[in-house]
């Protein structure tokens, strides 16, 4: 007996289901240090 | 500046370590100064984009402390994450299967043995919400799951054993633990603390909690504010396994 596989997309929206409003706050700070950490760096240089 | 793979590769890596920083410190009395830390960041590049220099030059200073602050404070909490990063995780549904009807079997066998020496507990097994905030009121354990160390938890005259046991992510996570008691009036006035801190519990989290009378000497469970009473070692250990069935 095999048993089936959930589908990719399947996953992709269990995973999303899980913690979905930390998961967009962590996204945003992710771009916004991003982008300071690289400005920071080019006024450096 | 231009997107490239580099770019995105970057913003993915910080976001999942990000991600991971917000969920290890979820349910814990950190994620208040978290979100402190975090309002500080959010003005602070909002005053950089309005040019703001007095305002961001202070909050620099601000941010600069509280990040300090916040190491001397958090640091049992930053410990326990990087003790935590450096465990072997245990992957594969089977060995994680067997490994949970081995804590099963484990905390049933405490329970029975409790119920036969008149001895009452309060055990609380953690199911999709944190009880690390609860896990703090009480003394840290963070052991495996033996009948021995619960039953030796409960013993009478033991520092611990008037409070809860939590058992977290399959392990002995503190004893001593305070739950909230409940508010509700229609309990039946034989039920003593252990029930209605149980009740508590339950009506703040989804919980699964065991609670061994000390008069009666009978087993209950408490899950999603309902109490299944009298309940033999054979019927606690399905029910727990069925409440946590995926």
């Amino acid at each position: 007996m095999t048993k089936e596989r959930p589908h990719i997309s399947g996953k992709l929206k269990a995973w999303l289901k899980i913690h979905p409003w930390l998961k967009i706050i962590a996204l945003l700070l992710a771009i916004l240090v991003w982008f300071y950490v690289k400005g920071e760096i080019e006024r450096f240089e | 500046m231009t997107l490239t793979f580099k770019t995105l590769l970057e913003i993915t890596i910080l976001w999942i370590v990000i991600y991971h920083i917000l969920i290890f410190f979820e349910g814990t009395r950190a994620i208040q100064v978290l979100r402190g830390i975090i309002i500080l960041l959010l003005a602070f590049f909002l005053f950089q984009k309005l040019n703001l220099e007095v305002l961001g030059w202070l909050l620099t200073k601000l941010f600069a402390i509280s990040v300090i602050a916040s190491l001397i404070i958090f640091h049992p909490e930053i410990r326990q994450g990087l003790a935590r990063l450096g465990q072997r995780h245990r992957t594969g549904v089977n060995s994680r299967k067997q490994e949970f009807d081995y804590i099963l079997t484990q905390t049933s066998k405490a329970v029975e043995n409790l119920s036969k020496s008149k001895i009452g507990a309060l055990i609380a097994l953690e199911k999709n919400d944190p009880l690390t905030s609860y896990i703090e009121t009480g003394a840290h354990i963070n052991a495996d799951v033996t009948a021995d160390l619960i039953q030796t938890v409960f013993t009478p005259n033991s520092l611990l054993h008037d409070g809860g046991l939590v058992i977290q992510q399959g392990r002995i996570m503190a004893a001593g633990c305070l739950f909230p008691l409940t508010q509700n009036q229609d309990l039946s006035r034989i039920y003593g603390t252990r029930h209605r801190a149980a009740l508590g519990l339950s009506e703040e989290t989804d919980a699964v909690i065991i609670v061994v009378s000390e008069e009666r000497q009978d087993i209950s469970l408490v899950y999603e504010s309902r109490l299944y009473k009298d309940l033999s070692r054979e019927e606690l250990f399905s029910k727990i396994k069925e409440i946590f069935k995926p």
